[in-house]
């Protein structure tokens, strides 16, 4: 009895143990990925494809949605040195961290050859400015994201507007009439949602506020974000929920990426600042915005002037992996033309290769996709320093604080700035 | 002959103490010392280690935000968990009178507890959501507020939706405390009582509540450590937000670890550890265990 019960302890023990740290069998490569359940069924297919051609098994490991939690599974594994995952997806917010820990086993020897892309396959701005860390490509883009400007094609020309507006001011004067005859019919309208809540997505939206000349970041030793510009843009998202009331009082506390895109396909909204994922889903069947919705680069202080923050998830391979070439030819089998461009075509991902933005069949099926290649070409990257994070965390507390009048924007920036300093004098 | 019968219980008692000392080694005192050196170094995913003694405790004195989420967990201490023992309380008593629907009623209060934390977090989300919770529809039934209140989007509202988040959940587990104290009590010191001709209330302060005190400590002290170590409802409900006015020390600990730094979170973490452990020799020393009753 008492044998048996030690029996099974052992066996949980060594069940919990060798999962922890599965195994990969020789000719077969671990690779983690997390996302919606429509995007596993597409690794799924991948993987069984992959194995077709090359004869290497690739062994998904399910990671959840939330991209801190990915972050924090993957650098568990990583801290310890475990040979499992051999290859992940990451967050272009974290590639830093990932680069300058080393994690990541530099990809330039597999670049080019035996039919991977090489480097001038991807958007310059991707390959070279964040996914090279120290000279050496650490990562490869799988998908880009930038900010977007969705509109009511029907609103605008109910309310005789002549089409997206080009600068904030266009917005705000646009919003006001739009909302003033809305209301009548709606009263829970509001012209424009974005993600105010506190959370990665606010620093995203808050730069593109800031626009093209959005200032964040480390310069010689000094931080930058307690800026006019900067300080104007607090100034402007603050207002939009409290002076104007074209944006929902809630913005600050709930809105993220999913409740901003709800808010708009539920009718309620004019104007919404999110990533390319949406599209789909506002087009998708028994959606009540289904072709009603436009999508434009985000307006600027100036016309042409915006920016929007670049996101994505890009794929590298761990230093300590024990199948480095096979995991490289995966690699390599998703930045490939078909790959890309049949992730593109099933789940509605911007590809990350130039070339794909031309492809006839894709062109016809997504018409605003020259559109987006334009905002992707320009999109700007979030600092990419190692300690990223940290200052990102302080950011949007701050910015947070002043959108919900704990603190006036002037107050929340050289708050920023101060406390941004010392976590930068403490890692450099 | 009786002596060797005593060392072969005195061994015998150790070795069915053994596993369960190997376990509290293995996975307690491991984890803290081990926590507790971490501390001690510069230890960050993306630097090499180095000792540097006190540097992450300065660093966390001259924090602003530190000292926010201590005061934070702090607060949310000194409310919750009273609020919880006095509501448990009046559970306990309420259920502890014989009625016929005393098994379906226990059954009721206890749900909460049952329900995780982040569930009941997303449900406290829901009951303060702008666009359709209904803690907007009945304010506004009632004649308390004109229009949506945002409950969440001020540090105020957002730190009593948690409060009121914890003591849903809580609350029936310190009755469930209770009630078992209440049916040690032996009912003869009751009728003395009534013989006595002492009413409810004297009953309650001579009687139920000196006989409970061992329990209300162990209530107390449960609660007192689970509320300075609150993570989950915080994670769920308000991320820390609005403007990071309710970052419990949890929350903090955790960003430090999510950035890659190890050393940091873990000096936060020695922080709680040590802030729990200073409360509950208090509580224990308060409660006079092991003197026995009266």
């Amino acid at each position: 009895m008492r044998m048996r019960a030690i029996f099974r302890v052992l066996c949980a023990v060594s069940a919990f143990l060798a999962a922890a740290a599965p195994p990969s069998p020789a000719g077969a490569i671990t690779f983690a990925v997390g996302g919606a359940p429509s995007e596993f069924d597409q690794w799924e297919r991948l993987a069984r494809e992959f194995e077709g051609k090359t004869g290497i098994r690739v062994e998904l490991l399910r990671q959840p949605t939330d991209t801190g939690l990915r972050r924090q599974g993957l650098s568990v594994s990583l801290q310890a040195r475990g040979s499992s995952p051999d290859a992940f997806l990451m967050d272009v917010a974290w590639l830093a961290q990932f680069a300058a820990s080393g994690w990541l086993e530099p990809l330039d020897p597999f670049l080019g050859k035996e039919g991977c892309a090489g480097r001038e396959a991807f958007f310059p701005r991707m390959i070279d400015a964040v996914d090279t860390y120290d000279g050496r490509v650490a990562a490869l883009p799988v998908y880009v994201d930038g900010g977007l400007l969705y509109y009511r094609k029907d609103l605008l020309e109910k309310y005789g507007l002549p089409g997206p507006p080009r600068t904030w001011d266009e917005l705000l004067r646009y919003s006001e009439v739009v909302q003033r005859g809305e209301r009548r019919s709606r009263p829970g309208f509001y012209a424009f949602v974005w993600q105010g809540a506190q959370y990665e997505g606010l620093v995203c939206d808050f730069l593109e506020f800031a626009g093209a000349s959005g200032e964040f970041g480390v310069e010689n030793g000094a931080v930058v974000i307690d800026t006019p510009r900067n300080r104007e843009a607090l100034r402007f998202m603050r207002d939009l929920i409290g002076k104007y009331g074209i944006s929902p009082p809630n913005t600050y506390t709930d809105m993220r990426e999913e409740e901003v895109r709800t808010f708009f396909q539920e009718g309620n909204a004019l104007f919404e600042r999110n990533w390319p994922y949406a599209f789909a889903l506002h087009e998708s069947r028994g959606s009540p915005v289904r072709g009603k919705t436009g999508v434009a680069p985000l307006p600027g202080w100036s016309p042409g002037g915006g920016a929007a923050s670049l996101g994505g998830w890009h794929a590298g391979i761990s230093r300590f992996s024990e199948s480095k070439p096979e995991s490289a030819k995966f690699l390599c089998y998703l930045a490939s033309y078909d790959t890309q461009k049949d992730l593109a075509r099933r789940l509605g991902w911007n590809p990350a290769r130039r070339d794909v933005y031309a492809d006839p069949e894709l062109l016809a099926k997504n018409p605003h996709f020259p559109e987006l290649r334009a905002v992707f070409e320009n999109a700007r990257p979030r600092p990419l320093l190692p300690y990223y994070s940290r200052l990102s965390a302080i950011l949007q507390r701050h910015v947070n604080a002043a959108l919900s009048g704990m603190s006036t924007p002037e107050e929340a920036l050289s708050a920023a700035r101060r406390e941004m300093q010392a976590i930068v004098s403490r890692y450099r | 002959m009786g002596g060797d019968r005593t060392i072969r219980e005195t061994l015998r008692g150790w070795a069915f103490l053994a596993p369960l000392a190997v376990f509290i080694l293995g996975f307690v005192f491991v984890p803290v010392a081990g926590t507790f050196i971490d501390s001690l170094h510069r230890e960050v995913t993306f630097l090499p280690r180095a000792f540097i003694g006190l540097g992450n405790y300065r660093s966390l004195s001259s924090d602003p935000w530190f000292w926010q989420s201590l005061r934070f967990t702090v607060l949310f201490v000194l409310v919750s968990v009273p609020l919880e023992l006095v509501l448990g309380m009046a559970f306990a008593l309420l259920l502890h009178r014989p009625s016929r629907a005393r098994g379906a009623l226990r059954a009721c209060v206890l749900l909460p507890w049952a329900v995780p934390a982040a569930v009941s977090g997303r449900v406290f989300e829901l009951v303060c959501n702008f666009q359709y919770g209904p803690a907007n529809y009945i304010a506004e039934r009632l004649g308390l507020t004109v229009g949506p209140v945002n409950w969440l989007g001020s540090a105020w509202g957002a730190f009593f939706a948690l409060v009121a988040g914890d003591t849903w959940k809580t609350a029936p587990f310190v009755a469930v405390l209770f009630l078992a104290g209440l049916s040690a009590i032996p009912g003869d010191l009751y009728r003395q009582a009534a013989v006595d001709r002492a009413g409810p209330l004297q009953r309650f302060t001579r009687i139920t509540l000196p006989l409970l005190r061992p329990v209300v400590v162990v209530a107390l002290l449960f609660r007192t450590i689970d509320a300075l170590r609150v993570f989950d409802l915080v994670f769920v409900l308000t991320r820390g937000g609005p403007g990071g006015s309710t970052t419990s020390l949890s929350l903090y600990g955790y960003d430090a670890f999510a950035g890659g730094d190890v050393g940091y979170g873990s000096a936060v973490s020695v922080v709680l550890f040590l802030v729990a452990f200073a409360l509950s020799a208090a509580y224990v020393r308060i409660g006079r265990f092991g003197r026995g009753l009266s």
